[in-house]
């Protein structure tokens, strides 16, 4: 056995060893969660194997705030965003990438810089804005400034710059129009780039919260993690197995996904090579 | 023809206050987040209110932590859309005073029952509400600091179930008998005063005790680096690092109830809005008691107050002040009480028969108001987010032994001093 094969083998053990570890300690507050919410609060700290198991935590969490309501309002939400942002960003990138119009430099630029500012920045601006239009505590509103993303314009731009301008061409020989060859050879050819930015959306505005707090007033308008907020205070100390319930209840719908569709998420994020 | 032109202006007013009178909706903010038992009760008292004064609506917005609601507040504010009334930490009146965002009652109370309204709160309450002669907010859900401890752990340490102890010196005597030992486990601590999230509050505990006091009234000087502050922390550091009787290190605010209940520190330093949380749910008999004394005895007030934003029509701030008039009679201010373990906040309301027959049964209710006559502000000075964190971080380094007391203190004391000089 030759050295070289040595030290390949050691070090796809490590690589191996090294995985397993960050693995682990990337499930170990996951685990945790699991074992707080499915015993009662008493054995919240002490693992003892023979635990009762219960389910009352999840029902004292459900019941603790109008989480149907808020289920409803964060999907709502999170869908409007995702179409308004697949519609705008590949009309907005297909625009950037292919057609030559004064100004587009200029106007590129101007999109690349919302991508400096942090939304938090603006949230006075913006609920502003709000006001004047007369949709605070609205659905919309807690949508609306995240509609044009420069990060979701900027990724398909790249991408459809990528794609080799003899197709575009032979498309339009073949008498396809503008929206045609958008439709037909640009956004199936950036399938992975939407898998991938789509998820980023929905995790995103999924778990977003300050704004979501700000801009809504009743229970009708407010997304799962300004209602998560019933837990958090912790002027009467704090049930870490409601919390890690009603964790776990939110978030079920993303983990679900998650390993469901586990295979494309991670082809499409090696493929569009971001985080 | 004067009278004429009065009584038509007079006819005027009224026609006028009564198509105004219908449209008058107030906004509320208030700090809890939706759904829990505290949201229905506001709901209970918005709704009577209403049905007591037609034409004046009331929207509560719940918003979350105290933190939260005070940025929504804020943001509303700046966006040209401000509440009209909105109950927080009564800490952040020099801050909203800073911001230009809340009017003082004072201009609102003209007759004499307004003005014996505003005196009728306790005194301790007010220190946290008036600055520079004016009165800026009115207490409504009110809490001071308490000791709770387990009657059956002082049975089994040999110790009178009944009598908590009364000073510093009996506190770390009766805290090395609680104290249950195997080995380098323990079992059960002595005492456990929580120190994360406002562990300053916790400390004025010790501080009054001392006889200091850590600002001045006018939220623009500190005095962390005084010698009676530095002993009161090195006393605060020794309960765990010299007689070992609490848990090194900063102990987590939310949790301290739980390890009460499950008979991991046998006395605890916590609010008296805990106190209807320890009833339900504490396992074994438990006793409520003053902080113990040193130099003195006292507690710092803590808790929320009712703020008037500005930019309100005279229509509103009328409405308005009948709203915080009404949610604050004594009979209010006692079922509140009740419900929640918060001080009522006037003396009159532990006069009224529900709140005396409340504390009948449970005795323990009164420590909070007895305790009242020793309590003092909250610490609160002008930027006092900053302010509070240059304290806190100081409290926590020392209590995690990165700092000596002493040092803490002075670098905290160096730091408030910086962020207070614009404001002298």
């Amino acid at each position: 056995m030759n050295a070289h094969l040595q030290t390949s083998r050691v070090s796809a053990a490590l690589e191996r060893t090294g995985a397993w570890l960050l693995a682990f300690l990337w499930v170990l507050p996951l685990a945790y969660a699991l074992w707080a919410a499915i015993h009662p609060s008493a054995y919240s700290a002490h693992f003892t194997l023979n635990a009762p198991l219960t389910l009352e935590n999840f029902v004292k969490a459900w019941n603790a705030a109008p989480f149907a309501r808020y289920f409803m309002n964060t999907f709502m939400l999170v869908t409007m965003i995702l179409t308004a942002q697949l519609v705008l960003c590949t009309l907005a990138a297909y625009a950037f990438a292919r057609f030559k119009f004064y100004g587009r430099e200029l106007a590129f630029v101007l999109v690349l810089l919302q991508l400096m500012i942090m939304p938090d920045v603006l949230i006075v601006e913006n609920y502003r804005t709000m006001t004047a239009a007369g949709i605070v505590d609205t659905i919309p509103a807690i949508g609306l400034p995240y509609m044009a993303s420069a990060f979701g314009i900027f990724l398909l731009r790249q991408t459809f710059k990528t794609v080799p301008s003899e197709l575009d061409e032979a498309a339009r020989v073949e008498g396809a129009g503008p929206l045609q060859v958008l439709l037909k050879l640009y956004v199936p050819l950036a399938k992975p780039i939407y898998i991938a930015y789509g998820l980023v959306s929905i995790s995103y505005h999924w778990n977003n919260f300050l704004w979501p707090l700000i801009i809504t007033n009743s229970v009708s308008t407010r997304p799962l993690t300004v209602g998560l907020q019933i837990f958090a205070s912790s002027d009467q100390g704090i049930d870490w197995s409601l919390i890690a319930a009603a964790t776990l209840m939110t978030s079920a719908p993303l983990l679900t996904a998650f390993l469901l569709f586990q295979r494309q998420f991670v082809q499409s994020f090696m493929r569009a090579g971001i985080r | 023809m004067k009278w004429l032109s009065s009584l038509v202006g007079m006819a005027i007013l009224a026609l006028a206050s009564t198509a105004m009178a219908a449209d008058v909706e107030l906004s509320f903010y208030y700090p809890v987040a939706v759904g829990g038992p505290i949201t229905k009760t506001i709901d209970g008292y918005a709704a009577d209110f209403e049905k007591e004064n037609p034409g004046i609506k009331i929207k509560a917005i719940y918003a979350g932590t105290y933190q939260d609601t005070l940025v929504k507040a804020l943001t509303a504010f700046k966006s040209g859309e401000p509440p009209d009334v909105a109950v927080l930490l009564s800490t952040d009146m020099f801050t909203l005073i800073d911001e230009d965002a809340v009017m003082p009652f004072d201009p609102l109370l003209q007759s004499d029952a307004d003005k014996a309204w505003a005196k009728s709160f306790y005194p301790a309450f007010m220190e946290n509400s008036q600055t520079g002669g004016k009165t800026w907010g009115i207490p409504f859900q009110r809490s001071t600091i308490v000791m709770y401890w387990n009657k059956d752990a002082f049975k089994a340490a040999g110790l009178n179930p009944d009598k908590a102890p009364d000073n510093w010196d009996e506190l770390v005597a009766y805290g090395q008998k609680l104290t249950k030992r195997d080995g380098s486990n323990v079992s059960q601590w002595g005492v456990e005063i929580p120190s994360t999230g406002f562990p300053y509050w916790l400390f004025q505990g010790l501080t009054t005790a001392n006889g200091v006091r850590l600002m001045n009234d006018a939220g623009t000087e500190t005095y962390f680096d005084k010698a009676t502050v530095i002993e009161a922390l090195q006393y605060w550091v020794d309960l765990s690092r010299k007689e070992k009787i609490q848990p090194t290190g900063t102990i987590e605010w939310g949790t301290t109830p739980k390890d009460f209940f499950e008979r991991k520190t046998a006395i605890m330093w916590t609010t008296t809005g805990n106190l209807t949380n320890v009833k339900a749910n504490a396992p074994f008999p438990f006793g409520v008691a003053m902080l113990p004394e040193h130099n003195g005895r006292g507690s710092p007030t803590g808790g929320g107050n009712f703020y008037l934003f500005k930019k309100m029509t005279a229509e509103k701030s009328a409405a308005a002040i009948k709203f915080v008039k009404w949610m604050t009679t004594p009979e209010r201010a006692a079922d509140w009480g009740i419900k929640t373990g918060y001080v009522a906040v006037r003396p009159d309301a532990w006069d009224t028969p529900a709140l005396k027959q409340y504390v009948a049964d449970f005795p323990a209710a009164a420590v909070a108001r007895d305790q009242l006559k020793y309590a003092v502000a909250e610490l609160s000075t002008h930027d006092n987010q900053r302010v509070t964190k240059a304290l806190n971080d100081g409290l926590q380094a020392a209590l995690n032994g990165t700092k000596t007391p002493e040092q803490a203190m002075k670098d905290a004391q160096q730091e408030a001093t910086r962020i207070l000089r614009s404001y002298k």
